[in-house]
């Protein structure tokens, strides 16, 4: 059953890829490909926040410092010249996943508005070293200089094209690896945990190594995300890692929907599309974003990817139903 | 009988292409109705947020300065299209609206009308694309200063830190020799800017005069709302010379709450950020006799071409220029002045070739502002220091520090950075 699924999300994953490679080569604008690692970049940060806060009822303000972490990791790493970009990726993931088990073994102790407010003060923590440590990053002005790219195994991602290929692939992997979590008995025990932490701790779970787990992974995969944006503007800034970049997070889960796997994605997208476009018209963007975001909230009360499922849900339960009930008379008839 | 299948539809899908299709339409909608003559210039920067007055009137100035010349007949009879794009403020947000503007946009020229680091982040896109760039208000020596950073089509017009901090010593230093001011305590924001602004200002103003000693330095928060703790330990600690090198807002709560404190009837004030005509204008009651760096005065220098840019620049925006309109405005001239060279030849190489070494007398006439060609920053540019009076211009009594001067000390700055 598992195997049929995983090969299920393989398939899927392949389909996936294969789109985003293909779509720059048939619109070959430049921006669409920028536009599209932005968006993988800022995705996979509120899929990430999306296994605490959607899967486990673990609401943090704070998720941007993995985010920040990963890309001063990666940035300063590719720097010193002594390593290569998937070194440096796999040095900059063990240490962000380091970082995460020892903010996370203080937090996931922690329930609702105390979680959040302490991931949050983790956060400007980590934001206030970055500014401070001037030496090592550059403080307020960030990580200057540019991030080297040395060409690894004949990829060289000084090439834009290369560089949107390489995001592609990470970016996917990194969804897949969510997805079998979102499916896994590990993701089914998250969500117990969420809906009934008293069942699940008298069932013999290990509520707080179960959270400090699935912590640990969505700031591992934030790391990656920081990563992904530091390769494209090559740099990183301490801005990545102010309360503001979590807050837009959260914004996207809730624009796109925690209940749906790919809800933070869509999220993302919409967000981005419509800061795209909004800026380019007026810089009263934020009065606009606002005022979309309202309008969905309260009229909606739900992402635009949960209350697309739900309506589908409906629709196909209110077919379905007369066809039943003329299945149940016609059994009692016989 | 119809036809129903359980997956997706070719109907489906074409619709969806369609809409695709539509989509990247719309997403070049400057483009499309664009004419291939006209040259676009890009113009990243901050028309959001806290500072939005200084980008709106960088916007002022480049919109002023490209309409003057289209007013004229264009270059070669190529008309100048601004395209502007708000950041936020935002570094990251900063590279992906530049991108946007020279891959989806199709501009030819980028303005940088980003501070601080938004500049960096703009840097590393306009090198990596080859475009030709001008910075016009990051003030952080390094960004053209350090040869790490150095691209042969990246210019910076505007002012810089170590310019300002030689200038601003070496006024401070007369001053405190005339009226014995030794003892000194400082008071600016605690973030890299602040702290290297003040490290720099001390450290010229104790080189051209060894008296001077530092009693206190305090650090409130950056955008702080409430001044009165570091006023109170000012008014304890009883310097006779305050710097500061807050700025914007902070500066304008700074200078109100020290008023009612009446910080300034005994103690001499030195500030880096005071002379924009906003943050002038901002302040309710302003004191008269406070020390402040020229950032941009309608009577200074007193000459034709200042005061033309001046009426020019209030006819369309409504306030004077601001210390980021007439560096914007410069670096327009710098553009305009290589496109009138090159005929109208866009090409990055061509114009940085006649960028470096240029001299352009708009806005303020005289001798100039020359793009030095070693470093690709300007020089010769107005760093005089002035007192504050209640009423319009704000401030007089400018003081100008020679350039030979700022020149030799920044030679033996780069040396002791590793620069040069």
């Amino acid at each position: 059953m598992m195997k049929a699924g995983f090969l299920r999300d393989l398939f899927f994953a392949a389909v996936v890829l294969i789109v985003l490679i293909v779509v720059p080569f048939i619109f070959t604008k430049p921006s669409l490909r920028d536009f599209l690692i932005y968006v993988m970049a800022y995705g996979l940060l509120a899929m990430s926040l999306n296994l605490l806060v959607g899967l486990t009822g673990l609401v943090s303000f704070g998720h941007a410092a993995f985010f920040v972490s990963g890309a001063y990791m990666f940035g300063l790493l590719m720097q010193s010249g002594r390593v290569s970009i998937p070194v440096a990726i796999l040095i900059t993931v063990c240490g962000t996943a380091v970082l995460a088990m020892v903010i996370g073994a203080i937090c996931v102790r922690l329930k609702e508005i105390y979680f959040s407010f302490i991931t949050l003060a983790f956060q400007m923590f980590i934001h206030s070293i970055i500014l401070t440590w001037v030496s090592l990053t550059g403080g307020d002005q960030g990580l200057r200089g540019g991030i080297p790219r040395p060409p690894f195994f004949g990829i060289d991602l000084s090439s834009g094209a290369s560089l949107y290929i390489f995001s592609a692939c990470i970016f996917v992997a990194c969804i897949l690896i969510m997805r079998q979590v979102w499916q896994s008995p590990f993701g089914y025990t998250l969500r117990l945990i969420r809906d009934n932490p008293n069942r699940a701790n008298y069932l013999g779970v290990d509520i707080v190594r179960m959270k400090l787990g699935v912590f640990i992974l969505a700031g591992a995969m934030a790391s990656v995300a920081g990563v992904l944006l530091s390769l494209f503007v090559s740099g990183a800034y301490p801005e990545f890692g102010f309360w503001t970049t979590s807050g837009e997070a959260i914004f996207m889960i809730m624009l796109g929907g925690s209940q749906l796997f790919v809800g933070p994605i869509i999220g993302a997208i919409l967000l981005r599309l419509l800061e795209h476009f909004v800026s380019i018209y007026t810089e009263y963007h934020g009065l606009v974003l606002g005022v979309v975001i309202l309008a969905i909230v309260l009229g909606l009360r739900q992402g635009i990817a949960d209350y697309v499922v739900d309506f589908l849900q409906r629709r196909r339960e209110a077919k379905a139903a007369p066809a039943k009930e003329a299945a149940f008379v016609k059994k009692r008839i016989a | 009988m119809t036809k129903t299948t359980k997956g997706i539809s070719r109907r489906r899908v074409l619709k969806g292409a369609g809409a695709m299709a539509g989509l990247a339409a719309i997403g070049a909608p400057h483009i499309a109705g664009a004419q291939a003559k006209v040259i676009k210039i890009g113009l990243p920067t901050i028309l959001s947020g806290r500072v939005a007055i200084l980008g709106t009137s960088s916007r002022f100035a480049v919109q002023l300065a490209f309409n003057q010349i289209n007013e004229a007949g264009g270059i070669n009879g190529r008309k100048f299209e601004v395209v502007d794009r708000d950041s936020k403020g935002r570094p990251d947000e900063a590279a992906k609206v530049t991108r946007d503007l020279i891959n989806n946009d199709g501009c030819d020229i980028i303005i940088d009308g980003e501070a601080s680091s938004g500049s960096f982040a703009v840097h590393e896109v306009v090198r990596d694309l080859g475009i030709l760039c001008l910075h016009t208000c990051s003030e952080t020596s390094s960004l053209t200063a350090d040869p790490k950073l150095f691209s042969k089509n990246v210019f910076r017009c505007a002012r810089q830190g170590i310019h300002d901090a030689v200038a601003g010593g070496s006024y401070a230093a007369k001053i405190a020799k005339e009226k014995g001011l030794k003892k000194w305590a400082t008071c600016s924001p605690d973030y890299a800017y602040g702290r290297d602004n003040t490290a720099e200002f001390l450290q010229y103003a104790k080189m051209f005069e060894p008296s001077i000693e530092v009693v206190d330095q305090l650090w409130p928060k950056l955008f702080a709302p409430d001044y009165t703790e570091s006023i109170t330990k000012l008014m304890q600690v009883k310097p006779q010379a305050v710097y500061s090198a807050l700025w914007g807002g902070d500066l304008v709560a700074f200078i109100e709450q020290s008023n009612l404190y009446r910080l300034f009837q005994n103690t001499a004030y030195f500030s880096g950020g005071l002379g924009d005509p906003p943050i002038l204008t901002a302040i309710k009651n302003l004191p008269q006799g406070l020390n402040t760096a020229y950032r941009y005065n309608n009577g200074f220098p007193g000459s034709p071409e200042n005061t033309a840019f001046c009426d020019a620049y209030v006819k369309v925006a409504p306030h004077e220029p601001t210390n980021w309109a007439w560096q914007n405005y410069a670096a327009s001239q710098f553009i305009i002045e290589a496109l009138r060279r090159t005929n109208g030849n866009t090409d990055s190489s061509a114009l940085a070739k006649e960028i470096s070494g240029m001299t352009v007398k708009k806005p303020f006439g005289g001798a100039g502002i020359t793009m030095r060609d070693s470093d690709h920053t300007i020089i010769n540019y107005p760093v005089a220091w002035g007192k504050t009076v209640s009423k319009s211009p704000w401030v007089l009594d400018y003081v100008d520090t020679e350039w030979s001067k700022i020149i030799e000390l920044e030679k033996e700055w780069k040396k002791e950075k590793g620069y040069a």
